[in-house]
């Protein structure tokens, strides 16, 4: 038995604490996807609030045979899905910008070139279907089976889905580069 | 390029103390070319692509990428090993950024002068005391003399508190220059940076009105400089 | 893998998107708060039957083209790239001359003259960011050592050096700033002057 299904077992026997366990496993593996998805914290972490209430709740579905990260990301994938589609209008991608660097520590802030804010701000380029299905590729790092049973999408879709991601960022690079 | 002027009868042939001359509208002859793209030229492809992407950076943020512009130039010219360049364009904009979320949306050029104070060792929330101000007062002069009293080797936290204060009492530019100008000079003849300030800060009175600065004839300034 | 793939940028994307995340307890904390109000889940139990699971996410086309329709808002770009040259001057307004000074008269640049005494050079050139860095050649008065050349410069904030000789050097009557490559270069702050 996995780590994962014992703490699963041990919180449908009555301990509410081993949840937290879960939690802690894959809490900023979740985070990750959630930001890059969604573009700014603030949602992301609504997301992340109601991905896991929701798994909680819906444990005793859990099913051993399934791999608990795919359930969780099932459940993760459709909480993003949903908090977008309520915030229709966002402009601003990085909401925390200046408080972070303002409560920064007494220094500079120096930019290192490994920034979070530039690959938001590439990745909320492209459109959300795309931005997904690319996510779950090169940062999940799933296969397209995988992905499949967790999104719905046929695999060929997605495929497809992640060519077009890398065509845009392909195109996005020409622009910039003849800038 | 006085010569080619000259040439043109444009400019008398003695230059003199004040020979000043309003250069036309007339393009001289030259090739229409992008030095940044040259510059990048001699550069290898990740260098070049890593400048690139901060860059655009700093454009798709509504940053002015000028000064980045500028150091990657000045890094080509001054032959810089392209890894050094990177890292310099980086920081600029790292500070360029941390000044406007200091600031506010003010000039580039302040913002430049601000990024400079960082650059220097001075502090984002300290240039924040600078963000609300009366109609019409620039802190370009005060950063410009506040960069450049740490770079001579003021303690950071000496020339930051003697700059704030200064433009907290009202001070106007010609204050802050005439601050720096004295400390620079005692500098050079061998005082203490610290004490320098120390000593010149005590002679600026204790409050300043900030009437009209005063400004050069109009049309004319000039830079003498010995060695 | 395709073309589009391989390509070193998107490659540079997802490397970078990979990289871990900050997050605090603070969030997860919450979590385990709103977990402990819940009831327990139990396992097999009917009367959690009704409890929210996973829902299947077989979409029609329909629904997924208005899921991307309602989904298109996010993260609208503040800046377009290619078209926001913000702080260029306008393409084709700048042609240098042979000496690399671009000459580009506006509204509201000023006249301004560098001077530097150096009568033992041979050359002194003035280098900065009003002419990328290129050498602008400086005219020597025979009488005292002096060396010059007058410029105009836009209002604002400018950085510049001399070049001695081959050597680059600070103006000493005037402020200095860092110039990111462990050295310093003279700073000019040119006020409002005359228009043109």
């Amino acid at each position: 038995m996995s780590d994962d299904a014992a703490d699963v077992q041990r919180v449908l026997a009555g301990d509410v604490d081993a949840y937290a366990a879960l939690v802690d496993r894959y809490y900023d593996r979740c985070a990750r996807f959630a930001i890059r998805m969604l573009g700014n914290r603030d949602d992301a972490e609504d997301a992340l609030q109601a991905t896991f209430l929701r798994a909680y709740k819906a444990l005793n579905r859990y099913q051993e045979r399934d791999r608990f990260s795919a359930w969780l990301y099932r459940i993760l994938v459709n909480q993003c899905r949903s908090i977008a589609a309520r915030r229709a209008h966002r402009e601003k991608v990085f909401v925390r910008e200046e408080a972070l660097l303002l409560n920064a520590p007494d220094r500079a802030v120096v930019w290192t070139g490994e920034d979070e804010e530039f690959v938001q701000r590439v990745l909320s380029e492209l459109d959300p279907l795309l931005r997904e299905a690319f996510l779950l590729k090169y940062i999940e790092e799933l296969s397209y089976e995988e992905m499949s049973a967790l999104t719905g999408v046929g695999v060929s879709a997605l495929k497809m889905r992640v060519k077009r991601a890398c065509d845009r960022l392909r195109e996005r690079w020409e622009r910039i580069k003849n800038d | 390029m006085s010569r080619a002027l000259r040439r043109f009868g444009l400019v008398p042939r003695s230059l003199g103390a004040a020979a000043l001359v309003l250069l036309s509208a007339v393009p001289l002859a030259g090739q229409y070319s992008d030095p940044l793209t040259a510059a990048l030229a001699k550069l290898d492809a990740n260098s070049k692509f890593a400048i690139d992407v901060v860059m655009d950076s700093a454009r798709s943020i509504g940053l002015s990428d000028m000064p980045l512009r500028s150091r990657v130039l000045e890094g080509v010219q001054k032959k810089a090993p392209a890894v050094k360049i990177v890292e310099s364009v980086r920081r600029k904009f790292g500070f360029l950024r941390t000044a406007r979320s200091a600031l506010g949306s003010v000039s580039n050029e302040e913002l430049d002068a601000a990024s400079a104070v960082l650059e220097a060792g001075g502090k984002p929330a300290q240039l924040q005391l600078f963000k609300v101000r009366p109609k019409g007062r620039e802190p370009l002069e005060a950063f410009t003399d506040w960069a450049d009293l740490i770079t001579r080797g003021v303690p950071g936290e000496e020339a930051s508190s003697a700059i704030i204060k200064l433009w907290q009492d009202g001070a106007d530019d010609a204050t802050f220059h005439s601050l720096w100008n004295n400390v620079q000079a005692d500098i050079s003849q061998g005082l203490n940076p610290g004490t320098a300030l120390q000593n010149r800060i005590r002679e600026t009175p204790a409050r300043t009105v900030t009437p009209q600065s005063k400004q050069p004839p109009e049309g004319q300034q000039e830079n003498q400089s010995s060695r | 893998m395709t073309d589009s793939e391989r390509h070193p940028y998107v490659e540079l994307i997802a490397r970078e998107a990979r990289r871990p995340v900050v997050t605090d307890q603070a969030a997860r904390q919450r979590i385990m708060a709103a977990v402990r109000a819940e009831p327990l889940p139990r396992r097999r139990s009917t009367i959690w039957g009704r409890v929210i699971a996973p829902r299947s996410f077989t979409l029609s086309p329909v629904t997924g083209s208005l899921l991307a329709a309602g989904l298109v808002g996010i993260g609208v770009l503040a800046g377009a790239l290619t078209s926001n040259r913000v702080g260029r001057p306008p393409v084709g307004q700048v042609p240098p001359v042979a000496s690399g000074l671009p000459v580009s008269l506006q509204a509201s640049d000023t006249v301004v003259k560098f001077v530097f005494v150096a009568p033992n050079a041979a050359k002194v050139s003035l280098v900065g960011d009003f002419n990328d860095w290129t050498e602008t050649r400086m005219e020597k008065a025979e009488k005292d050592g002096l060396w010059s050349v007058t410029l105009p410069l836009s209002v604002g904030r400018h950085v510049y050096s001399f070049v001695v000789d081959g050597a680059w050097l600070v103006d000493p009557k005037a402020p200095m700033a860092g110039d990111g490559y462990g050295r310093t270069n003279s700073v000019k702050v040119v006020t409002k002057g005359s228009t043109l």
